[in-house]
């Protein structure tokens, strides 16, 4: 049985080892500097969400392993941060696929995902009717500099400005240092549970033109209650990233994003069933599909591995 | 509140194992498993890592991370637990060298 993506340890992040399948299951293999190789076993069925940096090299046998336990497995650079590549599980419902791609089609529809987005991180019944997407992203604009400019009075910061240049990346004071990698982190597990969904991270409402739209899209959403106050606290930390992940780890623990993303996705792709999937809520939200079925312009679906010869025959 | 625990145990003194199992069943040969409060747990740890000498022990008990529970570990053996920034997994250290085989295993490995 596989354990539900709700209750999965969130993610595990990985660099300078050989990652191999043995007998047992998939191990990270550490080589010491005197021909001496130690070995950590991973929990690769109660993992959301492996994170490979630098130096890491993966046998498709493990990568198996991993695919077919539904743990997506994310190219990363040092200590997380950027994520360059993301791999696909494969035995998953296309149902909230279809409603994305639906959803993302008809222009009418994408605006008003894009605006119940908005909503969600402005909270609910605050933006007021007919307001254009355009004074949407003003007034979150607007919003995000009253948040740094909060965030550093509150920790006694003089200026913050976001800084993201990943060529210099180590002259970055600790809050920006900080911020990037949590990000990436959140990027990693909004990554994941897109996934889970058979959602394309790829087509965004709010973003568009990149493998990581939605993704972005959803992260968006988390920003300002995780990452950023996290980072915040960080302005005085000799190892902002590895601290970042740390308390950004614990942060998960407090607030159980994971299954919030979930019923988050789902209520923004589908508003008008969002009570009929809280009656299912407690059900997995991996369905594995047996049953394969066709489509018809007039009924919908239909079973499939029927012989529809109008003789029968 | 009491929480459950349990304590795994190698090559320890009789007297620990008595010890022990005053507050918890030795459901198999070295591992105690017992519900015991936070104080007494931390006593019995104490206990353990004072005469552990040259065996190993390790206490695994429920803990408010994401993982459920933290471990703890006495004594040496080869699985050491180690961090990854908040989740912790068992690193199998490699077998210490011995001189005689140090030349055997560089061709085999």
């Amino acid at each position: 049985m596989l354990p539900r993506i709700a209750d999965s340890l969130s993610f595990l992040y990985l660099d300078m080892v050989r990652v191999v399948q043995d007998d047992t299951g998939v191990c990270a293999r550490i080589q010491l500097d005197d021909n001496r190789t130690d070995t950590v076993h991973i929990p690769t069925a109660a993992l959301t969400c492996l994170l490979l940096g630098p130096g890491v090299s993966i046998t498709t046998r493990a990568l198996t392993t991993l695919a077919r336990h539904g743990t997506s497995v994310i190219c990363t650079g040092a200590g997380g941060v950027r994520a360059y590549a993301g791999i696909l599980p494969d035995s998953l419902t296309t149902r909230w696929l279809e409603h994305q791609v639906a959803a993302w089609a008809d222009p009418h529809q994408r605006l008003a995902v894009a605006t119940r987005m908005y909503e969600m991180r402005f909270g609910e019944d605050t933006v007021p009717h007919a307001t254009t997407l355009a004074q949407l992203r003003g007034m979150e604009g607007q919003r995000m500099k009253a948040l740094y400019k909060l965030l550093a009075q509150q920790h006694g910061i003089g200026r913050f400005r976001r800084n993201y240049h990943p060529d210099q990346w180590h002259q970055q004071d600790p809050v920006n240092l900080a911020l990037s990698a949590s990000n990436t982190c959140l990027y990693g597990i909004i990554h994941a549970a897109v996934l889970a969904l058979g959602c394309s991270p790829a087509l965004g409402f709010v973003h568009t033109g990149t493998q990581h739209a939605f993704v972005y899209d959803i992260a968006d959403l988390y920003k300002a209650d995780t990452t950023l106050p996290v980072a915040f606290s960080l302005h005085q930390a000799t190892d902002p990233e590895q601290q970042a992940r740390r308390k950004f780890r614990e942060e998960l623990r407090l607030i159980r994003l994971l299954p919030r993303v979930i019923h988050d996705i789902q209520r923004l792709l589908t508003p008008a069933t969002a009570t009929a999937t809280d009656d299912d809520s407690d059900d997995p939200t991996r369905y594995d599909v047996r049953i394969v079925h066709l489509w018809d312009p007039k009924t919908g679906t239909l079973p499939a591995g029927v012989n529809y010869a109008p003789d029968g025959t | 509140m009491p929480s459950m625990l349990v304590i795994a145990t190698t090559a320890v003194p009789d007297h620990l194992r008595g010890a022990l199992s005053r507050w918890t069943t030795e459901v198999v040969p070295g591992i105690f498993v017992g519900t015991v409060s936070a104080r007494v747990r931390d006593q019995l740890w104490d206990a353990v890592t004072e005469v552990v000498a040259d065996g190993a022990a390790v206490l695994v008990h429920p803990a408010p991370t994401e993982q459920g529970y933290a471990i703890r570990t006495a004594g040496t053996r080869r699985r050491v637990p180690i961090d990854f920034d908040g989740l912790t997994l068992m690193r199998m250290t490699a077998a210490p060298q011995q001189p005689h085989l140090a030349k055997n295993k560089q061709s085999t490995s």
